[in-house]
C-alpha cells in the first residue's frame, strides 16, 4: 500500500499543475453550485409543484460531478503517461499491477466524490444563507441515497470507462470526449423524469444504484485486464 | 548476472526474439547492437521482466525471470529510449517518486546526491519539461541509478547529448565498471560500443555473433599491420618470404601484411623491410573500425 499512496501524491501534484484537470476539478462545480442556487433562489414564492421540479434538476447537477471529475483526472493522469512516455519506466519500478490500478484509479475517484459531496455542502449553506433555512427539498431521502449512495459508483464507473478508453486513445482530447460516455448514468433521473414526468424517488436510485453496481463490476473487471503490464506495453496505443 | 537460454518473444505471427543465448557476466559492459527493428527493445524488456517470453528461459542476478519479477525489477535499473519524465514535476519531484517507490533508504539524500552527479542540483526545482534535450536524458539515467542497481539497462544512453554531457556518461558506466555492476547497453554508436563494451552481440531477431570487439575484429580480419612505404617498388611484397606472413597486400602504395600476433611479429617484419632496402615512414596496426565490422556482419547475415 505504500506505493499506492506515493503514486497518489504523484498523481495529485502532476493534475494541481494541470490547468485543463483544474478547471475540470475547480470550475466546473463553481459553475453547477453558483447554477443550481440561481436556478432555485429564482423560483422562490413560486409554485411549490415547480420549485420540486428544479430541486430535481439541480440534484441531476450533483450527479454529473462525481463522473465528469475522476474522468478529467484519469483522462489526463493516463493519456498523460502515454504522452509523456512515461509508462515504461514507471513499469520498471517494483510496483504491481495492482497497485498501479488502485493508485491512478484513487487519485481519481477520491477528488471526484469529495468535490462532489463538498459541491453539495456549499450548496445547502450557501441556500440556507439566503433563504434563512435548508431547504427540506434538498434533504429528502432520494436526494442523500443519490449523493452518498451513487456518487461513488459513478466515480468508479467513470474511471473504468477511462481506462478502457484511454488504453485505446492516442490524445487527451480524443480520450476525453469518448469517455463522455461515462456520465450517461448520472442522467438516467434527467432522462426518466423528462420521459416519464416522474421525480427522483427512493425506487429509482437503488434500482439505479443496483444497475450501475453491476456495470461498475464490469466495467473495472475489463479495466483492470487492460491495466497489466504485458497489455500496457504490447496492445495500448502509443 | 544475465543469463537466457533460448528466449524467444512472439506478437501473433510475428517472431520479435528467436531463441536467444546470453551469458553476462557480474562487473561487464555488455554492448547490445543491432538495426531499428531488431528486436533490441523486446529483449530488454524480456530481460527487465517488463513483458514474458514466449518461450525460453533466462535468469536476472540470480532470479529466475517468471518466479520474481518484481525482484528482478529492484534489481534491475532501466534507461528507456526516451527520457519519459512527468514534464510538470520538477526533476527533485521526479527522482523522488521514484525513489519512493523503489523504497530507497534515504530518499531524499539518494535524489540529492544523483542531481548534483549529473550537475542538475541548481535547476532541481525547475519542471522537467523545461530542461534542454541532454538535461533531461541526464535526470533519466540518474533515476535508473536512484536505487543503485545490480544490473543496469542502458538504451541510446548518449543520443541527443553534447559532447561534454555524453562524456560525463561515458565517464559514469566507467565508474559503475569499476563498482562491478553489470551494463547491458542497446547503442547504434558503434564507436561507443567499441571504446565501453568488454563484449558485444550483433542481433537481429537473432543473436548473430558475441564476442570482445578484438576478438571479433580477429575472427573477421586477422590481425593485419599496414607499412607505408615512401617510395614502393613492385614485387617487394613476394620477397618477404617470412613464415608468419599469412597474407600480403598491396594498397597504394601501402603494405597490408596479415599476421597471427603482430606485437611478436611486427619487429621481424619491420627488419625484414629494413633489410630489403625499402624506406618505411609509418607501421600501424590496422583496426577495422567497428561500423565497418558492423555493416559486414549485416550483409553477411542478410545474405
Amino acid at each position: 500500500m505504500h506505493r499506492v499512496g506515493v503514486l497518489l501524491i504523484k498523481e495529485w501534484r502532476e493534475s494541481m499543475r494541470n490547468k485543463m484537470v483544474l478547471i475540470g476539478v475547480l470550475f466546473l462545480p463553481l459553475v453547477l453550485v453558483g447554477t443550481s442556487i440561481y436556478m432555485i433562489t429564482s423560483a422562490e414564492g413560486s409554485d411549490p409543484t415547480e420549485q420540486i421540479v428544479l430541486f430535481n434538476m439541480a440534484l441531476m447537477y450533483f450527479l454529473l460531478l462525481p463522473a465528469i471529475i475522476p474522468m478529467a483526472i484519469a483522462v489526463y493522469s493516463i493519456v498523460g503517461e502515454k504522452e509523456q512516455t512515461t509508462l515504461e519506466p514507471l513499469l520498471a519500478t517494483p510496483i504491481s499491477d495492482a497497485e498501479l490500478f488502485l493508485g491512478k484509479a484513487l487519485a481519481s475517484v477520491i477528488p471526484g466524490v469529495l468535490v462532489s459531496w463538498i459541491s453539495f455542502g456549499a450548496f445547502l449553506l450557501i441556500l440556507r444563507s439566503m433563504v434563512g433555512a435548508v431547504p427540506l427539498q434538498a434533504l429528502t431521502a432520494p436526494w442523500l441515497a443519490a449523493i452518498f449512495g451513487l456518487s461513488p459508483l459513478l466515480s468508479m464507473f467513470a474511471v473504468g470507462v477511462t481506462v478502457i478508453v484511454s488504453s485505446k486513445a492516442t490524445d487527451a482530447r480524443a480520450s476525453y470526449q469518448l469517455s463522455t460516455l461515462a456520465i450517461l448514468p448520472g442522467l438516467i433521473p434527467l432522462i426518466v423524469y423528462t420521459t416519464q414526468k416522474s421525480l427522483v424517488n427512493l425506487r429509482l436510485i437503488f434500482l439505479e444504484g443496483g444497475i450501475l453496481l453491476v456495470a461498475c463490476v464490469a466495467v473495472l473487471y475489463f479495466a483492470v485486464k487492460l491495466f497489466q503490464r504485458e497489455q500496457i506495453l504490447t496492445k495500448w496505443k502509443g | 548476472m544475465i543469463r537466457a537460454n533460448g528466449l524467444i518473444r512472439r506478437f501473433g505471427d510475428l517472431v520479435a526474439v528467436d531463441c536467444l543465448d546470453l551469458d553476462v557476466k557480474k562487473g561487464e559492459v555488455f554492448g547490445f547492437l543491432g538495426p531499428n527493428g531488431a528486436g533490441k527493445t523486446t529483449t530488454v524488456r524480456m530481460l527487465s521482466a517488463l513483458i514474458a517470453p514466449s518461450d525460453g528461459s533466462a535468469s536476472i542476478a540470480g532470479v529466475k525471470l517468471g518466479s520474481d519479477n518484481r525482484e528482478i525489477r529492484r534489481r534491475v535499473g532501466v534507461l528507456t529510449e526516451t527520457p519519459g519524465l512527468y514534464r510538470r514535476l520538477s526533476a527533485w519531484d521526479n527522482l523522488l517518486f521514484f525513489a519512493r517507490l523503489y523504497t530507497v533508504a534515504n530518499p531524499a539524500a539518494q535524489v540529492e546526491k544523483y542531481l548534483r552527479l549529473f550537475d542538475l542540483w541548481d535547476r532541481r526545482n525547475a519542471p522537467a519539461g523545461s530542461y534542454s534535450k541532454g538535461m533531461r536524458q541526464k535526470l533519466a539515467i540518474a533515476r535508473a541509478l536512484l536505487h543503485e542497481p545490480e544490473i543496469l539497462f542502458l538504451d541510446e544512453p548518449t543520443a541527443g547529448l553534447d559532447p561534454e554531457a555524453a562524456k560525463t556518461v561515458r565517464d559514469l558506466i566507467e565508474t559503475l565498471r569499476s563498482e562491478e555492476r553489470t551494463i547491458f547497453l542497446c547503442t547504434h554508436n558503434l564507436d561507443e560500443a567499441d571504446r565501453l563494451c568488454d563484449r558485444i552481440a550483433l542481433f537481429k531477431t537473432r543473436l548473430i555473433t558475441t564476442g570482445s570487439p578484438e576478438a571479433l575484429r580477429g575472427q573477421m580480419y586477422g590481425q593485419r599491420t599496414a607499412v607505408h612505404l615512401a617510395n614502393y617498388r613492385p614485387g617487394l611484397e613476394d620477397s618477404l618470404n617470412l613464415p608468419f606472413i599469412k597474407h600480403v597486400e598491396v594498397v597504394d602504395g601501402e603494405l597490408i601484411v596479415s599476421l597471427s600476433d603482430p606485437k611478436s611479429e611486427n619487429p621481424d617484419l619491420i627488419r625484414r623491410l629494413v633489410e630489403l632496402g625499402a624506406d618505411i615512414q609509418s607501421v600501424a596496426e590496422l583496426k577495422v573500425s567497428m561500423e565497418d565490422m558492423y555493416m559486414d556482419l549485416m550483409e553477411e547475415n542478410h545474405a
